[in-house]
């Protein structure tokens, strides 16, 4: 056989070995988190796990309610300021701005990326959290520590800012320059233009980059678990303290173990995590589809 | 209502793209602009509505005079500059959104009709006078992307007209067609020269021959020949204008 056309197989063979891998990782790591969460499932019913808000370690009672609510309530929070925040600045740095702007910006988005969570964490320990308890909280209720799901929320979605503005940008720069012009040509402003044409085009792409970040947001533990009170209880309002299950998590494995169902109890808020990261990535999948199948 | 470019000189950075450019484009007229690739017939079209703006380190000198008005500088505001100056490009690009909103756009963002009833008027007048209404009257709410090429290319003809403009760049709007849509939209623009006046780039010389009234010759961004068609395409005076149109180079 010719040499080149061997590389090519081989090639082939092993690219397709390695996604094959990737792909049976999740399956593992899935199956393994089942396992390890049997226990606790052969002891309590799913239900009661999942809408109980019990949360009794020593007594054997695992209700993760509150923990779930945590999480949803933080992320929903992170989302909705970060959203606006990422789809404004890229559709400023992709539609507006000069391009000496762009060169000042860009790195500056890829250092906020690649700064560890810890820092931001710091971050909302010594600036947001004080605010809060100081400046905002003082006119809701008489006391707040400051960490609370605001705090979090807000940390968080500094956090997703610069993912969600290079995945926007991404999106907005594939809109074919000559879709503008035709616009632009019919007497429209830039700004009808963005927002008639440019969103318009890219929604089913601006969805799936909000999503992506929405399940990067939900597995976020760190700087999360700093700001977030760590106080078990379903939070009625953002500003009181939560428990997302990432933070749970990272505060209790290794500890206590040797108390009965406990090292599965966490292994299930581990699967609970990752189903709702699945599941939710599945919806949006599939609601993408309808609307760009009625589009075609 | 005719477009007059004096002395107009285009830069992209360094680079010189149109030296020292005078045309006149006569009224309800149509304009052919001939020439090999990157001699700067597309730049000129995009400096007439100055969609050039948005290229990135541009710098014009010289006066565009449409209307008498010069539409370099800060000149009149440049939307109804547009709104103007209709635009079709080479390849069809409808807009993401249904057969009727890609023509009742810029009627809508140009606030033109108070009432929806004028609008749905104005939309179908339009779909009828590029031939288009019969084949899409059932469909006008699906998307404009399901249409063939063709017909896409019509319907942004249609989405020009909407507007009312006075003056119609079509910017090779045949190239990518095949050839019997190509012989619509030909057609098409010759039936619309009574009430527009039209500027055509084009690559085939068979088609400024047919439909031409005046012919600009364009070179390495300089004009080297322009008139009436016939004098041009008959009698052409420059040596490198005999050269094209024998088919020397393209």
């Amino acid at each position: 056989m010719n040499s080149r056309i061997l590389k090519d197989r081989t090639a082939h063979f092993v690219m397709l070995c390695m996604s094959l891998f990737a792909i049976l990782l999740v399956l593992l790591m899935a199956a393994g988190l089942y396992l390890k969460s049997h226990p606790v499932l052969e002891a309590h019913s799913l239900w009661k796990l999942l809408f109980s808000s019990e949360w009794r370690p020593m007594k054997g009672e695992f209700g993760f309610l509150p923990f779930i609510m945590g999480t949803i309530w933080v992320t929903q929070v992170a989302i909705i300021f970060a959203l606006p925040v990422s789809l404004l600045t890229a559709l400023f740095l992709t539609e507006y701005a000069k391009p000496f702007v762009k060169r000042l910006v860009f790195p500056a988005l890829d250092i906020l990326a690649a700064l560890p969570s810890v820092i931001y964490g710091v971050w909302g320990v010594l600036v947001i959290v004080p605010i809060i308890s100081k400046r905002i909280a003082p006119h809701f209720m008489d006391f707040s520590s400051g960490y609370t799901v605001l705090a979090a929320g807000v940390v968080l979605g500094v956090m997703i800012v610069p993912l969600l503005v290079s995945l926007f940008i991404e999106v907005f720069s594939n809109v074919p320059m000559e879709l503008r012009d035709a616009s632009l040509a019919l007497g429209a402003t830039k700004w009808q233009t963005t927002r008639k044409v440019v969103l318009r085009k890219t929604f089913t792409g601006v969805v799936a980059a909000t999503v992506l970040s929405v399940s990067r947001a939900m597995g976020e533990t760190i700087a999360v678990l700093m700001v977030c009170g760590c106080v078990i209880g379903i939070p009625q309002g953002v500003l009181e303290a939560c428990y997302p299950i990432p933070a749970l998590i990272a505060n209790n494995y290794g500890e206590m173990l040797s108390m009965p169902y406990y090292e599965a109890a966490l292994m299930f808020a581990a699967l609970i995590l990752f189903a709702v990261v699945l599941i939710f990535n599945l919806l949006s999948r599939m609601v993408l589809y309808r609307i760009e199948k009625k589009e075609e | 209502m005719a477009i007059e470019v004096k002395n107009l000189n285009v830069y992209i950075k360094e680079n010189h793209i149109l030296k020292d450019v005078n045309i006149l484009f006569p009224e309800k007229q149509i304009t052919c602009i001939i020439g090999p690739s990157g001699c700067g017939k597309s730049t000129l079209l995009r400096t007439l509505n100055r969609l050039i703006d948005s290229t990135e380190h541009v710098r014009l000198e010289g006066q565009v005079l449409v209307d008498g008005v010069d539409v370099i500088g800060s000149g009149p505001e440049i939307t109804e500059l547009r709104r103007k100056i209709g635009l079709v490009s080479q390849r069809p690009c409808p807009l993401p959104m249904s057969i009727f909103d890609n023509v009742a756009y810029g009627c809508r963002i140009n606030r033109m009709y108070r009432k929806h009833r004028q609008l749905i008027w104005n939309v179908q007048k339009q779909l009828q006078a590029v031939g288009l209404w019969e084949e899409v009257r059932g469909r006008v709410r699906t998307p404009a992307s399901r249409l063939s090429i063709g017909q896409q290319q019509r319907l942004c003809l249609a989405r020009s007209l909407a507007v009312e403009p006075e003056y119609i760049l079509a910017d090779e709007a045949t190239s990518a067609l095949d050839p019997i849509s190509s012989k619509t939209v030909e057609d098409l623009f010759v039936s619309l020269k009574n009430d527009y006046t039209i500027l055509m780039v084009t690559h085939t010389l068979r088609q400024a021959l047919r439909i031409a009234d005046n012919v600009v010759f364009m070179y390495m961004g300089e004009v080297v020949e322009s008139g009436p068609a016939d004098s041009v395409f008959h009698h052409p005076q420059a040596e490198l204008t005999q050269k094209y149109l024998s088919g020397a180079f393209s």
